[in-house]
C-alpha cells in the first residue's frame, strides 16, 4: 500500500458523512467499511431484570426493543464493562426511550423520542437492564455505522460531440464524480450526465485507488469517532497479527 | 404491534418519526412521501418499516 493517502469530505454533519479517501487499495477501503459495521463497540441494552411488566407485550419483545435503542457510548469503555437503565412508567401513557434513567450520565438514549410500549389503565411498566459494550459482529444492535457503504471515484471526460441524429440515451450516475479536477455530487445534475452535457460523447473511468464513503451512525457516537475508531481497529488487529507470527 | 424501532434492512433508527408520520400523514391530509422526505428518512427501506405499519396495541389490549 501506498505511504500517501488523502482525505477529503464532501458532506459533513453529526450523524453521516461523505467523504472521498485517495491513496487506498480497494482491500483497505473495504477493511475500513467492515470495521464500521462489526468491529467498534457500542453499548447497547443486553440484560433485562423485569420488575412488573403488565402491558400487552411479553418481556423478550420489550427487551429485544430496548436492545435496539442506540445508546452514546463513551471512549472510556472496555468491552464487558456494563451500565445499568431503569425505567418505570405507568398507564395510561406511551413509555419512550427518553424515560430510561441511567446510572453513567454520559451514556444516555440517542434518540429519547422512540415510542418502548403503549401503556393502557392500570398497565405498567418497570425494570432495570444492563447495557453491555459489544461488537457489531456478534449482535446488529451494537452496529454504531448504519448503510456504510463505498464506490469509486469516476472521472467523466468529454471527448467530443454527439453525431446528429444519434439518440440521446441517459447516462446514470450515482455518488460523486470528478470532473476536471472538480468533485460533483450526482445530484446535481440529477444523476444524468446527459443533463450536464448534452449532445457529448463522454467517457467515465474509474479512479484508481479513490473510493467515495457514505458512512452514517444510529447516534452512539459521533461521526469522526466511528471513523477513528475503525481505522485504530484495523490497526490493532494488524500488530496483534504482526506479533503473532513473529518467530 | 408497535412501530419498529429500527429498519430492519439498514439498522437506521425509525421509531421516533412514527407519531409524527401518524398525525401528519395517516389523520392528517398531508402526502406520506413529503412528510418522510422533512422527517429525514430517505432510503426506501426506512420509508416502507413508517408506510406499513399498523398499530396493533388498541386492538389487542382488550384481550389481556
Amino acid at each position: 500500500m501506498s505511504e500517501e493517502y488523502d482525505v477529503t469530505f464532501i458532506d459533513r454533519d453529526e450523524t453521516s458523512a461523505r467523504f472521498l479517501v485517495r491513496g487506498v487499495t480497494p482491500a483497505f477501503a473495504n477493511g475500513i467499511r467492515r470495521a464500521m459495521l462489526a468491529d467498534v463497540p457500542t453499548l447497547s441494552i443486553d440484560t433485562v431484570r423485569v420488575i412488573e411488566n403488565s402491558s400487552v407485550m411479553f418481556d423478550e419483545q420489550i427487551a429485544l426493543r430496548l436492545g435496539l435503542i442506540p445508546l452514546t457510548t463513551p471512549d472510556d469503555y472496555r468491552p464487558d464493562d456494563t451500565v445499568t437503565l431503569a425505567i418505570d412508567v405507568e398507564g395510561p401513557d406511551t413509555a419512550y426511550s427518553g424515560d430510561l434513567v441511567s446510572s453513567d450520565e454520559q451514556v444516555q438514549p440517542a434518540e429519547a423520542d422512540v415510542p418502548i410500549i403503549d401503556l393502557k389503565e392500570g398497565q405498567r411498566l418497570e425494570l432495570e437492564a444492563d447495557a453491555e459494550l459489544g461488537y457489531g459482529k456478534d449482535h446488529a444492535k451494537h452496529q454504531g455505522g448504519v448503510a456504510v457503504g463505498y464506490r469509486h471515484l469516476q472521472r467523466v471526460a468529454v471527448v467530443g460531440e454527439k453525431s446528429e441524429f444519434e439518440d440521446e440515451e441517459p447516462r446514470i450516475l450515482r455518488g460523486v464524480i470528478e470532473d476536471d479536477g472538480e468533485l460533483v455530487d450526482t445530484e446535481a445534475f440529477e444523476h444524468d450526465l446527459t443533463n450536464r452535457y448534452p449532445g457529448k460523447e463522454l467517457e467515465v473511468t474509474d479512479v484508481p485507488n479513490a473510493f467515495v464513503f457514505d458512512v452514517e451512525t444510529d447516534g452512539s457516537m459521533p461521526i469522526d469517532d466511528l471513523v477513528l475508531k475503525a481505522a485504530e481497529s484495523l490497526s490493532t488487529r494488524a500488530d496483534e497479527l504482526e506479533d503473532a507470527v513473529q518467530l | 404491534m408497535m412501530v419498529p424501532v429500527r429498519c430492519f434492512t439498514c439498522g437506521n433508527v425509525v421509531g421516533q418519526h412514527w407519531e409524527e408520520f401518524k398525525e401528519r400523514a395517516r389523520e392528517g391530509e398531508e402526502d406520506p412521501a413529503e412528510v418522510l422526505d422533512e422527517l429525514g428518512v430517505e432510503r426506501a427501506c426506512c420509508r416502507r418499516m413508517l408506510v406499513s405499519h399498523k398499530d396493533l396495541v388498541d386492538i389487542v389490549s382488550p384481550y389481556q
